[in-house]
């Protein structure tokens, strides 16, 4: 029984034989194959259904799942709880009305919920908090989402009691049954309760088609240890192998089954160490045992990013670096300090930055208080369809100032369509949220949901954001830089000859594509001359973005991202000024176009930094990969923190690191069966390379040349 | 001032601590038979044809307008396919050193720096000196991967500005030394010794690992005696490997293949010289 990696050592071994056996069979397939059988539950028998409100239809649903969806006990399992309906895996409520498609209401996700409250005071005061909200508001449709969030919570208990039921007809789960009768409604005591509490509600949100985002683990059950530690009722091993099952249990949908872009994507990120609101440096024992766990087992479903700053202590990077060396990209790094300068940039308080979290991917957001959406867009697309006007002889541009502002122009309008498709449109006239699908689960997570009477989706939150992205922007730099030197600079050909060319996807050009890709040195290779336009462009449209922001209660800042979309994107661009022909798949997220980079990685954090990061307000990732042979001796440790560290100190903002190799890959394709458990970075996520396509396997293949 | 340099490597792990960046020479005075770097060996310009990636164009025959190549580099410019490629470049020591200067901050961030390789670096002893003199002004952590070959003035005049030497020993015994490099080692043993005696920075030695030449018990016996008497920080195993094959080919060069190393050789290698299994 062996856990996979890329290297040639093998992982250690800290959990007992009978953790790493049942980690073993959750990551091979077992608990996922047994969930996909069941896909949700009916509610084809419910009287008058095709009569009742959405929230009623809502309430009848989370009823029927509580007390119908099937309960799992895993042998030996420490703690209890599972998400055993299918669809949701697909994001949906997993409870249907005969042939009705929709359910009432459908996942959620993007954000990382508040564990924190229900950890300190347990469910049972948080429906004390419902009935007290529901005393103070008159409002029928208030009333009527308060009213849900109280059923909720009596559904969870019915859910709970069944485990309780399930688990006493069993032998040898006293302990689980134990911490049960006090967790999650009565506040956690002790850390094994503090990991039985927080994995309930999770699995139960789960269950309900919700997705959040863990957050901040070690803050979450650092100072229970602690106290356990002390108090002599606990071992450090005995915490491991509690908090090993909860990464376990999170296995629970893998199925092995090829989904597109991969599977574990399920957005339940972790946040390591960084400081805390009072500015003191939160690592703690947990922290160290999350890397411990995901070391020896190499699960990669809880995508794990540690914050960084100038004071990181040299002993954690130097175990991140370890972790990062088994290879599975589990582990990325948040450059903390310019986060906490961008947030405080945005206006939030300075203890409530200190807190961020990330809405399970890696968009930053204020956890708990926050309802986000980010809406992705291709850059390149502009440029390519409006500002060149799909490369015709209709436009033409006699130097490169010209074209660069009619570019900007063009990007203002795109920003601008958004801005009134994604956000005003979720208004009435007053300005007041319009009703969406009920979603009162996750509302009893959410800070203020409560206390306002609306539900998370309907200005409950404390915060709304909305998040333009922009994407394939170092192709449009590219391409910029391609057309300023060829056409304006050295004035190789005419802008209108170029334009043909382009056209006719380099047909027959193939002395002046060699000579593009050759001669110029693209984005990602610390070229100051083309540096500074991906500079200026990103603070050109974080302005163009930011003018509406705090216009409408919901806040409308920039971010870079891709997630893969530039496989997708590729069918309808055209061939690129720098040499690409129509179908390449191009840049993703931030970081340089596959085969343009000729200067290591030195030279691609460089050029990424060099622009100002911290106006890219909900994040901008950089996708950095090295082959495992590379960094296999114990200098590269050092070398590993050396990048890290020199990224934090450049003013990076989000960094993803693989370690993989390519022949591996085009072995795995030949033979999936031989790696199941292969996992590797995606964008926010990680995923079993096998569970992809093979255009998505191409694309991580072609980003790690 | 300048130099023929082949590569300046970016991003190195594996030539000295931390993140560095190898800058290789061309030109050395060695002829290992299983050399790795054919490109190295010889002191100017060359042309390489990859043969697998031509695709008959025939473009380079066009426009070459030599019996014999003078390395005008035309057949380059116009291959398309990538088949053809000018290997070495002159660089002065001001265009290195501003290479060199791009990693600063993450040499500084990783305890790492900068290593002079080839070839035999310690041939454009002039142009090195200077650098690494430049290297040192600037703080940056300075390495000089070297053969030994060279007349011991030459270490004398870069020791003051060098942090570390990679010396590679290749065989004790001048007869095999002489067959696997086609030169003597005898300045090699005699430099090493010096160099142990008078340098007070880091000496890592390399071996390169190579079946029917110096991976035997004898030889490697023979190694570790002599090691012995020597002050080092630590002995690295390069581990031989076939690599290179297709660079001899796109320089039309004879190809010595050596049987591949297994692990039983390599561990035998490693407890002669005292080193711990991995």
């Amino acid at each position: 029984m062996e856990f996979y990696t890329c290297l040639k050592k093998k992982r250690p071994v800290r959990l007992c034989e009978k953790t790493r056996l049942f980690a073993y069979r959750s990551l091979n397939h077992k608990y996922g194959l047994e969930t996909l059988k069941t896909p949700y539950v009916s509610l084809d028998h419910i009287k008058n259904y095709e009569k009742m409100s959405d929230i009623e239809k809502y309430n009848c649903a989370i009823y029927e799942i509580a007390t119908k969806a099937p309960i799992r006990i895993c042998d030996g399992e420490m703690i209890s709880g599972a998400a055993t309906l299918a669809n949701a895996i697909n994001h949906q409520l997993p409870a249907i009305y005969k042939d009705e498609k929709k359910t009432a209401s459908s996942g959620v996700s993007h954000l990382t919920v508040d564990f924190f409250e229900v950890l300190k005071i347990g469910m049972d005061k948080i429906r004390e908090k419902c009935e007290i909200s529901l005393e103070n508001h008159q409002d029928a449709y208030k009333r009527e989402f308060l009213k849900s969030c109280i059923h909720c919570i009596d559904c969870m208990k019915l859910w709970h009691t069944r485990y309780i039921e399930a688990l006493s007809k069993k032998q040898g789960y006293e302990n689980v049954i134990n911490n049960l009768k006090q967790v999650p409604f009565k506040p956690a005591r002790n850390f094994y309760e503090a990991v039985q509490s927080v994995w309930f509600c999770f699995a139960f949100l789960r269950l309900c088609g919700v997705w959040p985002g863990i957050g901040r683990i070690d803050v979450l059950f650092g100072k229970y240890l602690n106290e356990d530690l002390q108090k002599n009722k606990i071992t450090i091993d005995g915490a491991r192998e509690i908090l090993a099952h909860f990464f376990i249990k999170g296995c629970e949908w893998i199925t092995g089954k090829e989904v597109g872009s991969g599977d574990a994507q399920h957005y339940q990120n972790i946040i390591l160490s960084g400081i805390d609101e009072d500015g003191n440096d939160v690592t703690n024992l947990v922290t160290y045992l999350v890397l411990d766990i995901i070391e020896e087992t190499g699960i990669s479903d809880f995508p794990t990013t540690v914050r960084i700053n100038k004071n990181t202590k040299s002993d954690l990077l130097k175990r991140v670096c370890e972790v990062i060396q088994y290879g599975g990209g589990v582990v990325a790094i948040y450059n903390e300090d310019l986060i906490l300068e961008s947030l405080s940039c945005m206006g939030y308080p300075e203890k409530e930055a200190r807190s961020f979290g990330n809405d399970g991917c890696w968009e930053v957001q204020i956890p708990g208080k926050t309802c986000f959406s980010y809406i992705p867009f291709d850059g390149l697309k502009i440029l390519q369809y409006i500002t060149l006007d799909e490369y015709s002889n209709n436009v033409s541009f006699d130097n490169f100032n010209s074209l660069y502002n009619k570019y900007l122009s063009d990007l203002q309008s795109h920003i601008d369509f958004i801005f009134k498709t994604r956000v005003l449109s979720k208004f009435d006239d007053n300005f007041n949220f319009k009703k969406e699908y009920p979603c009162s689960v996750v509302s009893l997570f959410e800070q203020s949901c409560i206390e306002r009477g609306l539900s998370y989706k309907e200005g409950g939150a404390i915060y709304n954001v909305e998040s333009p992205h922009i994407g394939g922007l170092p192709d449009v730099v590219n391409s910029l830089y391609a057309i300023k030197k060829l056409v304006f600079d050295e004035k190789k050909i005419s802008f209108s000859e170029f334009m043909s060319v382009l056209k006719n996807n380099w047909q027959g050009e193939e002395e002046l594509r060699n000579y593009v890709q050759k001669k110029y040195i693209y984005y990602g290779n610390d070229n100051d001359e083309i540096d500074d336009i991906a500079t200026h462009l990103l603070d050109a449209f974080s302005d163009m973005v930011c003018k509406y922001d705090k216009k409408t209660p919901i806040r409308y800042v920039s971010g870079v991202s891709t997630f893969g979309r530039q496989i997708e994107w590729a069918q309808a661009r055209y061939a690129t000024p720098f040499g690409r022909k129509k179908g390449d798949v191009l840049s993703g997220n931030l970081s340089s176009t596959p085969g343009t980079n000729f200067n290591g990685v030195s030279a691609m954090i460089k050029s990424y930094c060099k622009a100002n990061l911290k106006k890219q307000y909900t994040g901008a990732a950089l996708d950095v990969s090295f082959i495992p042979s590379n960094i296999q001796s114990d200098n590269a440790i050092s070398a590993l923190s050396g990048f890290i560290k020199a990224f934090v100190h450049l003013g990076g903002y989000f960094m993803q690191i693989d370690t993989v190799d390519n022949k591996v890959l085009l072995d795995a394709q030949k033979h999936p069966e031989n790696y199941q458990n292969l996992s590797v970075r995606v964008s926010g996520w990680n995923a079993r390379f096998v569970t992809m396509n093979k255009e998505w396997q191409d694309m991580i293949i072609e980003k790690n040349k | 001032m300048k130099a023929n340099i082949f590569e300046i490597e970016k991003n190195s792990f594996v030539d000295g601590p931390g993140i560095r960046t190898t800058v290789f020479f061309k030109g050395c005075n060695l002829k290992c038979k299983w050399c790795h770097n054919p490109e190295s060996q010889s002191a100017s310009f060359q042309i390489m044809h990859y043969k697998n990636n031509c695709i008959g164009c025939q473009k380079c025959k066009e426009v070459c307008k030599y019996e014999k190549c003078v390395l005008c580099g035309k057949c380059v410019d116009v291959c398309l396919s990538g088949a053809r490629k000018v290997c070495g470049k002159e660089y002065s020591v001001k265009e290195v050193f501003s290479h060199i200067l791009k990693d600063s901050l993450f040499y500084e961030m990783s305890n790492g720096g900068v290593t002079f390789s080839g070839g035999e670096c310690m041939l454009n002893i002039e142009f090195l000196e200077e650098i690494l003199k430049m290297c040192k002004d600037k703080k940056i952590h300075t390495a000089v991967d070297t053969a030994g070959n060279v007349p011991w003035q030459y270490f004398e005049r870069i020791m003051p500005y060098t942090d570390m030497f990679l010396y590679d020993i290749k065989a004790f015994s001048e007869k095999l030394h002489i067959e696997g490099t086609g030169v003597s080692n005898k300045l090699i043993k005699q430099n090493l010794k010096k160099l142990s005696q008078t340098f007070s920075g880091d000496i890592i030695i390399r071996i390169p690992v190579i079946c029917s030449f110096n991976a035997t018990l004898s030889e490697m016996k023979k190694i570790a005696r002599f090691l012995g008497k020597i002050k080092y920080k630590k002995i690295e195993l390069l581990e031989y490997h076939s690599m290179g094959e297709h660079k001899y080919d796109a320089l039309d060069m004879k190809f010595t293949k050596f049987d591949a190393l297994d692990e039983e050789t390599l561990d035998m290698c490693r407890l002669v010289l005292g080193l711990n299994k991995k």
